[in-house]
């Protein structure tokens, strides 16, 4: 029972800090931007770049890999959503699903198919009482929660967060109130791709490297900001704690085959009995 | 001196005007009444004061310098300052929160929030609380506040008492009133109640299709006996 909280919470960990990506840009956008999964990967491929060909340490390597996608995520969004402000929730997701399908293959042409993993030293599990726990699942759940701790502490404590709560709650009020709306939108955009990147790390840490991992990780992702309710970055943590939960049990007592099929489960069990998900305030369609 | 110009002001949405050819001069300390039927283009007027509908053509000055290049943020922070009618507060802050952001880019936000505290000392009551758990009247108070966080030369109110009961429809006039004069500021509201509006604003002016009909001071457009008609829209 203690080795699946463990397992689920490494699961998590990773799928976090992008469902709390995701949550931000749907609040700000009210569109649901699949390209995170993208995302995502690119992250895990540019921390990779840093840690393995440049040789630089993996935490190092991490905070590469956050800026690199801060940037990539608000070019993309410069690039291509932002001449489609105003188009529906609908148009949105599929062009961000088409931006998925282009960035995957963007990665496949530049690296190749080849699988790939981060120089780190072979360490085996400690073991209490019959729990295994390796030091990289440590360091990845801590990662993880403080990561999503500050960026919860960025968006209550600081002027700028409580800015891009304002942008997200009614932009048309925020511009006659002075605030710079362009500037904030870009810091919320930033800061998603940092998480973005954050989880591309961690699940490169986890699992091995290749682009396949975009619609591996999209699905849970998107899941667990689903789960958590739209528009919460706690209730998108929490979501994807509920998601690992969901996808260890099946493992557990089903086949690990069904491991992909829950989060398709998951989103259509909460669209049922709780459409604003856990935490989540019901929010206005566009 | 004057705060506000406006001359042969045009504005509208698109390509069409709503607003043809209004001049208008505010002083500070001044509460002029914007009164007329539907449609006239009342709140069209403020909106482009405010950078939110377009300036077709025309004069729009604040304290002589040119509003009509500045985005709506840009107007805020000269100091025109718009208090829109409907969703007026950022539902999912509460209330300190919505009066903070408010004064973006400003290092004295504690004072200025005890600066507003002062002057609307209900806001206190309320003030940790969620913005969109809040009553009709609260709600139209933290986005007076809101406004006053940004310390505007001109308040441009679009009907403050819109589903307010009777009692704080006076309450929320007779602050706009004090607020004229103890800040020192140019107010230029549209308010539906105009007998209400008109028994606490110095000057009025009557808009029928986006023209102005009548102006005057205020006490004695509503003792006209065709203010009736005038207010509808059938005199000019």
């Amino acid at each position: 029972m203690i080795q699946m909280i463990i397992n689920t919470l490494a699961s998590a960990a990773i799928v976090a800090p992008a469902a709390v990506a995701f949550t931000l840009v749907f609040t700000l956008f009210r569109y649901a931007n699949f390209a995170v999964g993208g995302f995502v990967t690119i992250g895990a491929f540019a921390a990779w770049t840093f840690n393995v060909p440049l040789g630089l340490p993996l935490w190092v390597s991490g905070i590469g890999a956050m800026i690199f996608c801060a940037f990539a995520f608000a070019a993309s969004d410069r690039l291509v959503f932002r001449a489609l402000r105003g188009r529906s929730g609908g148009t949105l997701l599929l062009v961000s699903i088409a931006l998925s399908f282009v960035l995957e293959n963007i990665l496949r042409f530049i690296y190749g198919a080849q699988l790939k993993s981060f120089d780190l030293p072979l360490t085996g599990p400690i073991v209490i009482s019959g729990i295994r726990i390796t030091r990289e699942t440590m360091a990845v759940v801590s990662v993880s929660l403080l990561a999503i701790l500050a960026v919860g502490a960025i968006l209550v404590f600081t002027p700028l967060g409580r800015a891009l709560r304002a942008v997200a709650d009614n932009p048309s009020l925020a511009n006659v109130r002075g605030l710079p709306v362009p500037r904030v939108e870009t810091f919320g955009i930033a800061i998603a791709g940092a998480m973005l990147g954050l989880s591309g790390t961690l699940v490169g840490v986890d699992l091995a490297i290749d682009p396949n991992l975009n619609w591996a990780v999209t699905i849970p992702i998107i899941a667990a900001a689903i789960v958590g309710g739209l528009g919460s970055p706690i209730g998108a943590a929490a979501g994807a704690i509920l998601i690992g939960a969901a996808e260890e049990l099946t493992v557990a007592f089903l086949s690990p085959t069904y491991k992909g099929a829950v989060g398709f489960a998951v989103i259509a069990l909460v669209l049922i009995l709780r459409p604003q998900g856990l935490l989540g305030d019901k929010v206005d369609r566009k | 001196m004057t705060l506000l110009l406006l001359k042969d002001l045009r504005a509208g949405y698109g390509a069409s005007d709503i607003v043809h050819g209004v001049n208008l001069e505010l002083v500070p300390g001044e509460m002029v009444a914007l009164v007329g039927p539907n449609g006239a283009g009342k709140s069209t007027l403020l909106k482009s004061i405010a950078g939110v509908a377009n300036v077709t053509a025309g004069t729009l000055e604040l304290d002589g310098k040119n509003l009509i290049p500045l985005q709506p943020s840009g107007r805020a922070q000269a100091g025109a300052v718009f208090m829109p009618q409907e969703r007026n507060v950022f539902r999912t802050l509460s209330v300190s929160e919505n009066l903070a952001v408010s004064a973006w880019g400003h290092r004295d936000i504690a004072a200025r929030r005890d600066e507003v505290a002062t002057l609307l000392p209900t806001i206190r009551d309320y003030m940790h609380k969620r913005a969109g758990g809040l009553s009709g009247g609260q709600r139209q108070m933290v986005g007076l506040g809101m406004a006053l966080m940004a310390r505007p030369r001109v308040l441009l109110v679009d009907e403050p008492t819109a589903g307010l009961s009777p009692l704080l429809v006076g309450e929320m006039l007779d602050t706009l009133r004090q607020l004229a004069a103890s800040a020192n500021l140019g107010i230029l509201i549209v308010e539906q109640n105009a007998r209400a509006a008109l028994q606490r604003a110095d000057r009025a002016l009557v808009l029928v299709d986006g023209r102005v009909v009548r102006e005057g001071p205020a006490a004695a457009l509503a003792d006209e006996p065709d203010f009736g008609a005038l207010f509808f829209g059938h005199a000019a």
